[in-house]
C-alpha cells in the first residue's frame, strides 16, 4: 500500500472513530436532554437566572457526593423515591399534554410533560419561573438515591 | 457482489424495523383513559385548577406508594380514621343488593341518598341552606365494576390498583360532581388528555 493510501485509511479510521465517539456523547446528551431553569424578577432592575446544564451531568456529578450524605435523605422524602422513579418512566411513555394548571388573578401554575421533560411554570405579579427537568433524569436519579438509601 | 449483499442486508433490517413498528392487529390496546379534575371557584380571587392524569400512570405509581393508609396498592381500613363504619362490609351488602334506593337520610338541611342504579353505586347529597335554598349538591357516580375490584382484596383492605383498572376499562363518565355556591368541582374519565 503507498504512503498516501496508508494516510487516507490512518485518516478514515480517526474520522470514523471520532464520529463514533461524538454519535456516542451526542445520544447520551440526547438521551439525558438538559436541566434548564429560567427565574426573571419582573420588578425594575430585578435579578434574572438563566441555568442550563446538560443532564448527563447529573448523574455522573452524584456518583462524587459521599453515600454519607445521600443516607441523610430524610425518611419522609425517601418513600417518594420509588414513585418518583416510577411516575418518570410511565409519564416519559405518555404523549405531552398538561399534567396540572391552577390559574387565579394573580398566578399561574402549569406543570407538563413536554418533549420527554417534566415542565413547570409559573408567572405572578412577582417573577417568571420556567423549570425542565428531563424524565429520564428524574427517573435515574430517584434510581440512584433510591440505591444509596437501601445500601 | 457486495452491492447485492448490501441491498440484502438492508432489505432484511428495513423488514425487521418495518415488524417492529407496526402494531399487529391482534395486539392492539385499548385507548389510554385520563383521570381528569376541575375547580372553579367564582369571585374576583377564585381559581380554577385543571388536573390531567393518565390512569395507567395512576396504576403503576400506586404500589410504590406506602403512606399512611395506602400500602403497596392496597388502602388499609383498620388505618383509616373512620374505623367506626365498616366499609368493606358496606360495600359488599350494597354489591349484593338488589337495584334500588337503599339509603335515604333526610334532615332539615340535608338529603343523602345512596343508590345502586344500572351498575353504578350512585350517591347524591344535598344541603340546603337556612332559607331552604341548595347550598352544596354533590353526586358520585361509582361503576359496580370499580367496586368489585376494590373488594377483591383481602379482608381489611380495598385494592386501589385492581379499581383503577377497573375504572380505565369501564370506559368514560362522570365520577363526581360538586356544586357549591362559589365553586364546582368535577372528577371524570376519559380517552382526552385535554380538558375541553
Amino acid at each position: 500500500m503507498s504512503a498516501q493510501g496508508t494516510l487516507s485509511a490512518a485518516a478514515a479510521t480517526a474520522l470514523g472513530a471520532a464520529l463514533l465517539v461524538g454519535g456516542l456523547a451526542g445520544t447520551t446528551v440526547y438521551r439525558y436532554g438538559a436541566v434548564k431553569v429560567y427565574v426573571e424578577k419582573k420588578r425594575p432592575a430585578g435579578e434574572s437566572v438563566r441555568l442550563w446544564v446538560p443532564g448527563v451531568l447529573v448523574p455522573a456529578a452524584m456518583t462524587f457526593v459521599p453515600d454519607r450524605h445521600l443516607e441523610q435523605i430524610p425518611p419522609e422524602a425517601r418513600r417518594f423515591l420509588p414513585a418518583l422513579r416510577v411516575a418518570s418512566e410511565e409519564l416519559a411513555r405518555c404523549p405531552d399534554f398538561r399534567l396540572l394548571e391552577v390559574v387565579s388573578a394573580r398566578e399561574r401554575v402549569s406543570i407538563a410533560k413536554r418533549d420527554g421533560a417534566l415542565v413547570i411554570d409559573v408567572d405572578n405579579n412577582d417573577e417568571t419561573v420556567h423549570v425542565s427537568v428531563p424524565l429520564r433524569l428524574l427517573a435515574s436519579l430517584a434510581e440512584h438515591l433510591e440505591e444509596a438509601a437501601t445500601d | 457482489m457486495n452491492r447485492k449483499r448490501v441491498i440484502s442486508v438492508l432489505g432484511v433490517l428495513a423488514l425487521t424495523f418495518g415488524f417492529a413498528l407496526t402494531p399487529p392487529l391482534a395486539a392492539q390496546t385499548p385507548p389510554q383513559r385520563w383521570l381528569h379534575v376541575t375547580v372553579d371557584e367564582r369571585g374576583e380571587d377564585g381559581e380554577t385548577v385543571r388536573i390531567n392524569l393518565p390512569l395507567d400512570v395512576v396504576e403503576a405509581i400506586l404500589p410504590t406508594i406506602y403512606v399512611d393508609a395506602v400500602r403497596g396498592g392496597k388502602l388499609k381500613l383498620s388505618q383509616l380514621r373512620v374505623q367506626q363504619v365498616d366499609i368493606r362490609a358496606l360495600l359488599e351488602a350494597i354489591r349484593n343488593a338488589p337495584d334500588n334506593e337503599f339509603v335515604t337520610v333526610e334532615s332539615a338541611r340535608e338529603t343523602v341518598r345512596v343508590a345502586k342504579e344500572g351498575g353504578y353505586l350512585l350517591v347524591n347529597v344535598d344541603k340546603r341552606n337556612d332559607e331552604g335554598g341548595l347550598e352544596e349538591q354533590v353526586d358520585i357516580r361509582i361503576p359496580f365494576a370499580v367496586v368489585d375490584a376494590l373488594l377483591s382484596a383481602g379482608e381489611d383492605e380495598l385494592d386501589l390498583v385492581a379499581g383503577v383498572r377497573a375504572l380505565a376499562a369501564h370506559g368514560e363518565g362522570a365520577l363526581v360532581t360538586v356544586n357549591e355556591q362559589d365553586s364546582r368541582v368535577r372528577i371524570w374519565v376519559d380517552s382526552r388528555s385535554t380538558i375541553e
